[in-house]
């Protein structure tokens, strides 16, 4: 226990220092003036209302479209299915600026709906598609093919197999998935901000504005009060319906799964089209945007190193891309070592009762910097890290920081199952031929997780990569970010603006893509983990 | 799996073992010595001097190097977003300034700024614009309709669905036209305007930007809206190959947004932060303010180029003065995205 206790003391003073102090900072400026009136406000609550109910819809709709397409891309096998589980994995690791900005496009091409809350809808279930296939197919790969198939033989059509067999089997994996989800889509901002145009207001917009514009900082704690308990909820039922250890796997086993055929045509015909257009179509937009808008092709991508029309920017694109180059580097470092510590320490086998609820109890506290807004917590470093004792606030190391304790949960969520799946012969034998818990943990346990530990550096680096929130408040002139100067390009059109920013998105696509479908490819069949832990 | 143990774990510790180390090593390597680095970033340092600004504000380099010759300061600016959010920035870290002078803090937000003892002594004028109705002067014509007079005239039937606007929750030239309908119709009628406005199929996007760049016609984005919310001083950008500018302003009932400088509470180079403030003021960098900003240079001694005189003169009579609109902005936004939303 001593030298558990030990162990947690770095992660912990990390999370203290790095976010419950600047966070309790801010808070406690909010609560000192009349927050209290927010929590009984009309307005607010029709605020969150809307901030829950579009989670609501948005979630049902992803996973109901996801159960399929997990099937598709992950129980099933077909020429291409690689590209194609690249492909939808790009929105979720796009920034929101430029997703929520592919809406525009499509928004004003469509012309079939003006109401912004079908875009804010349809960009989220773009966002969590690829969450959710990816977290329920990769489940469902580990399952036993067994009882389908029998259930096959017997007759069962397709339709009730999934039905009676496997979505009993997969209500671990759909409730971890939801909840997720859920809980994206009740802190999105960047595609409320620009989809919304400044009217439709979210819990996540409104404490931006009350906080940025009009300097009301109860009104921002006491919503910030409300979003937090949101996150709390949709974390409680994570937590009870599901097991702990679902993760989400970038890799691909491909094991023993079977080909597509004419059967699975109900499948297809909801997942084709899902791709097809609500995934490809936004980005394809982008791109060809890139191409036709403005002053063409080519001149859009010199003029990344312009700093716009009526310098609108403080640095140039490129040199912002340098910016968010190297706060990557930084912030995805960071994440992973004190994922992986406490990973590794919750992983720590125990059978005492309290260790076990202590366990729980970290493992809470370390995914709680998910649920908080980027926003609150943003202004929580300004008024934090100002001077004395840590001027953080000059350095431009705030930003990676910032972002590395945002990054910390996925890292967590997916280190920490693939310890728990591991086979635990390995690590009794080295303990048998003398080596100590940490060098058996360096030695044996991180290289057989490698490719979670691959996974966990690409979602850290492209959660540093596409964060806003934080960044438009704390990389202001030469610091900002890629998104942050998308942000103003979008917002400040006119001239050669547009042009660059969509530039500049593609190049962010194509980058993306290139990141995931390389990390798929490295990710060759290994040892299927098993999914029951200590089984 | 079966087991294969010794040779697994063997192959484990001789190739990819030491990978993963590698990288663990690195990491650990490269977060300890940005860490060192950050504890030995300087805090001060008496050769320079921050200017905190907003986000539109342009110096050209000339004029820069011209100050820093001067007074011997290196000159470094500091674009802490727009308006609002540099002076709530301001507000938030008063303790330990982010700066050593301000610029940009508008006459909206004086009051805001006195309360929070933000500088040293009374903030200075520096500029000023009008927020102006602009129109498509090509497109009334081909129309043969009538230009709009007023801000009245937007309700009219004649001219529904011709209308953009910036959201005052979102957008500070959207905020002044608010404040320029209060002080018009009074507390008691300017969400009737609105609510007649909306009828008229008023279009509202987030900035001024959006407006005027993609949504109006008169200019470069070549959008559908004849009429938008802007400046007076617009139409002098839009000046054709025929010598005349494509568009024009509604110059009653404007609102006027004056940009004032001062010397930011608990600088450290307060000396450095006067001698800036003095130097905003000179008429070289007033003459430099209708080019560069867009805005009225606050000393009246500066002659406006020609096309400003021609096209882009201020406007004829300002509303709002009186308003207190620090104070009241919370309410009044609140009614106004109760019918907008």
């Amino acid at each position: 226990m001593n030298k558990r206790l030990v162990g947690w003391s770095i992660p912990l003073v990390f999370l203290g220092v790095l976010f419950f102090w600047p966070l309790v900072n801010i808070l406690n400026r909010g609560f000192e003036g009349d927050w209290a009136v927010h929590l009984v406000d009309a307005r607010d609550w029709q605020i969150t209302w809307f901030t829950v109910w579009q989670a609501l819809v948005s979630t049902a709709i992803t996973i109901a479209l996801a159960v399929p397409g997990a099937y598709i891309l992950y129980r099933k096998n077909f020429v291409g299915q690689r590209f194609i589980r690249s492909l939808i994995t790009i929105p979720f690791m796009l920034p929101t600026i430029v997703v929520a900005t592919g809406f525009t496009i499509f928004r004003d091409a469509a012309n079939l709906w003006t109401d912004p809350i079908v875009w804010i809808i349809a960009a989220h279930v773009f966002l969590n598609y690829a969450l959710a296939v990816r977290t329920i197919g990769s489940y469902w790969m580990s399952l036993d093919l067994q009882t389908e198939e029998a259930a096959a033989m017997a007759g069962a059509g397709r339709l009730r197999t999934v039905f009676s067999i496997s979505m009993p089997q997969l209500k671990p994996a759909i409730i971890s998935a939801t909840a997720s989800t859920f809980l994206y889509c009740t802190a999105s901002y960047g595609v409320i901000l620009v989809l919304g145009g400044g009217q439709i207001q979210s819990l996540e917009t409104e404490i931006a504005s009350a906080a940025n514009t009009l300097l009301d900082l109860p009104k921002a704690s006491a919503l910030a009060l409300i979003q937090t308990l949101l996150s709390v909820v949709a974390f409680g039922i994570s937590q009870t319906g599901g097991r702990a250890n679902i993760g989400i796997e970038l890799g691909d086993h491909d094991g023993q799964v079977k080909r597509v055929d004419r059967r699975d045509w109900l499948a297809i015909g909801i997942t084709l089209p899902v791709v097809a257009f609500l995934i490809a179509t936004p980005m394809i937009q982008i791109v060809w945007k890139a191409f036709t808008e403005g002053s063409g092709f080519v001149q859009n991508f010199v003029n990344l190193t312009s700093l716009g029309t009526r310098n609108v920017l403080n640095i140039s694109v490129l040199d912002a891309a340098l910016n968010s180059f190297r706060n990557m580097l930084i912030s995805a470092s960071i994440a992973l070592l004190v994922g992986v510590t406490v990973s590794y320490l919750l992983a720590l086998p125990t059978k005492k009762r309290s260790t076990v609820l202590i366990n729980r109890v970290l493992d809470v506290m370390f995914l709680l910097p998910l649920g908080i807004s980027t926003v609150v917590l943003g202004f929580g470093y300004l008024v934090t890290f100002g001077g004395y004792p840590l001027p953080l606030r000059e350095t431009w190391l705030v930003v990676p920081l910032i972002q590395s304790v945002m990054a910390v949960p996925l890292v967590v969520r997916l280190i920490y199952p693939a310890l728990v799946a591991l086979d635990r012969n390995h690590i009794e034998a080295a303990a048998t031929a003398g080596a100590n818990r940490w060098q058996s943990f360096l030695l044996i346990e991180l290289p057989m997780v490698r490719f979670s530990l691959y996974t966990a550096a690409a979602f850290a680096a492209l959660v540093s990569l596409g964060e806003f929130g934080a960044a438009s408040l704390l990389a202001y002139g030469d610091q900002a970010t890629l998104p942050t100067v998308l942000y103003s390009l979008i917002s400040k059109p006119g001239g050669d603006n547009y042009g660059m920013a969509m530039a500049a998105s593609t190049l962010i696509i194509v980058l993306t893509f290139a990141v995931v479908f390389v990390i798929s490819r490295e990710n060759r069949p290994e040892p299927k983990p098993k999914r029951n832990g200590f089984a | 799996m079966p087991a294969q143990g010794g040779p697994l774990t063997r192959a484990l510790l001789n190739e990819e073992g030491t990978k993963v180390q590698k990288l663990f090593k690195a990491a650990t390597v490269a977060v300890i010595s940005s860490l060192a680095l950050a504890g030995c970033a300087p805090t001060s340092d008496p050769t320079t001097v921050v200017l905190v600004t907003h986000d539109s504000f342009v110096m050209s380099e000339e004029l820069q190097s011209k100050f820093e010759t001067e007074s011997g300061y290196e000159l470094k600016l500091v674009k802490a977003g727009d308006t609002g959010s540099m002076t709530n920035k301001l507000i938030l870290t008063k303790e330990q300034p982010i700066g050593d002078a301000v610029f940009g803090i508008d006459n909206t937000l004086l009051d805001l700024a006195a309360e929070n003892e933000l500088t040293t002594s009374k903030l200075v004028p520096i500029d000023f614009a009008d927020v102006c109705f602009n129109y498509d002067i090509n497109w009334f014509a081909a129309k043969k309709l009538p230009v709009p007079e007023s801000i009245n005239d937007l309700a009219l039937p004649q001219y529904k669905k011709l209308t953009v606007v910036s959201n005052p929750a979102t957008s500070s030239s959207g905020m002044a036209f608010l404040a320029t309908s209060i002080a018009v119709f009074g507390e008691e009628g300017y969400l009737n305007y609105w609510t007649q406005l909306k009828r008229n199929g008023v279009k509202i996007v987030a900035g001024w930007e959006d407006a005027y760049f993609s949504e109006f016609s008169g200019s470069s984005g070549r959008g559908k809206y004849p009429i938008v919310l802007s400046y007076s001083s617009s139409p002098a950008a839009e000046v054709r190959e025929n010598g005349k500018s494509q568009t024009a302003s509604i110059r009653t009932d404007c609102y006027r947004q004056t940009e004032f400088a001062g010397v930011l509470t608990g600088a450290s180079n307060p000396k450095g932060a006067l001698e800036l403030i003095e130097f905003l003021k000179s008429s070289d960098f007033q003459a430099s303010l209708p080019e560069n900003m867009y805005v009225y240079p606050i000393d009246s001694n500066i002659a406006l180029p020609d096309s400003w005189s021609k096209f882009a003169p201020s406007a004829l009579t300002l509303v709002g003065e009186e308003l207190d609109v620090a104070g009241n902005r919370k309410q009044w936004l609140k009614a106004w995205s109760a019918l907008f939303e």
